[in-house]
């Protein structure tokens, strides 16, 4: 694997965060060879002052272009986990539930987090196009009879 | 004469002469025997005739005679064979007069049985009539009662069947809405009560199972 993207994807867990900081860490290069003024979001400069200084001086205007093509190749054959979640997670909630889910054997794996309310709790996933719910309403749905027959009994 | 010899045209007309005057006499004397002999027929022609005539008279009269007796005779017999001919003509017409009686009565005795015969199957017929006419609309009465019951036992199960597709449709309709009511509920207590911990931790367990079940490999 790509070594940069490597280093990106310790601590850049979901898809939409690693497009924006790959786009963030190209502005801040192209910014650096070959001059310009483009503001970056304050979350993002945090994110590349973290950075090692090794990554840094990987890149010199001759292979910056090269460097984030082959970055930009690699990224389609990512694993990533479509995840349906029931809440709104925040930076904390998208980390512990990415180094989870990164146990063996993804430990590059990105997650492209999603919001469904109707789930109720827990979450359901898309993997390699298949569909599987493990949410709270997809246990409702199948216990469906047995509730039922229990309010039924409830209501006599 | 040798003068005349000398003359050959003079000799010739006196030769002919001659010949002619004999010719002449000739003929002459040939028709005198035959007016002679004409004469003598036609005197034995007549005397024939009379004698003919008078033989014929008598034999007119013998005819007449005899005819007379013949005629008496002839008309006695067609006398006689007439009145066979009428007696034997009555006793014919007595005979067919009978025999016409008798086939008069033995036809309207015949047409008497016919009548009856006629009279007796008619009213068979009627009554087999009758009778089909009874078992028909008898088997008609019992079909139509039989596709009435069909008919309205099929009306009745179809009526049923939409009852209980319609109570099925309100049953599942129910229990959608149980289920909806419930999700309705737990989406209003779950997003209260439900810690992000609890949550996380939901989602850990829905990983390790997907895991487990080979989903995410």
């Amino acid at each position: 694997m790509n070594t940069t993207l490597a280093i990106i994807l310790k601590d850049t867990f979901t898809l939409t965060q690693l497009k924006t900081r790959i786009r963030a860490l190209k502005a801040s290069l192209l910014n650096k060879f070959f001059g310009g003024d483009i503001e970056q979001p304050p979350a993002d400069l945090n994110w590349l002052s973290s950075l090692p200084q090794s990554l840094h001086q990987q890149f010199t205007k001759d292979n910056v272009y090269k460097i984030f093509e082959d970055i930009e190749k690699a990224i389609p054959t990512l694993p990533i986990l479509t995840i349906y979640l029931a809440f709104e997670p925040n930076e904390n909630s998208i980390s512990q539930i990415a180094a989870f889910a990164r146990k063996v054997p993804f430990p590059t794996l990105l997650l492209d987090i999603k919001l469904d309310p109707n789930l109720l709790a827990g979450c359901a996933f898309v993997w390699k196009g298949v569909f599987r719910d493990y949410s709270l309403r997809a246990k409702l749905e199948e216990k469906k009879p047995e509730i039922i027959n229990n309010f039924k009994k409830f209501l006599r | 004469m040798l003068e005349l010899l000398q003359q050959p045209a003079i000799l010739i007309s006196s030769i002919i002469t001659l010949v002619a005057i004999s010719l002449y006499f000739d003929e002459y004397f040939e028709r005198k025997r035959s007016s002679e002999a004409q004469k003598k027929i036609f005197q034995e022609t007549k005397q024939k005739s009379a004698e003919l005539l008078q033989a014929a008279e008598e034999a007119q009269t013998n005819l007449l005679s005899q005819g007379d007796f013949v005629t008496k005779q002839l008309i006695t017999k067609y006398s006689d064979e007439l009145s066979d001919s009428i007696k034997n003509s009555g006793d014919s017409i007595s005979a067919a007069q009978g025999q016409l009686i008798t086939f008069m009565q033995d036809l309207q005795k015949r047409s008497s049985d016919f009548e009856e015969a006629s009279k007796v199957s008619t009213e068979k017929r009627i009554s087999q009539l009758f009778e089909r006419l009874e078992e028909k609309l008898s088997d008609f009465l019992i079909q139509t009662e039989q596709k009435t019951a069909s008919s309205i036992e099929l009306e009745l199960k179809s009526v049923r069947q939409l009852i209980e597709t319609y109570k099925n449709a309100q049953l599942k309709m129910i229990d959608e809405n149980i289920v909806a009511m419930m999700e309705q509920t737990l989406s209003i207590i779950l997003t209260k009560k439900l810690s992000l911990k609890d949550q996380l931790d939901l989602i850990y367990e829905a990983l390790e199972k997907a895991k487990v079940e080979k989903f995410i490999v």
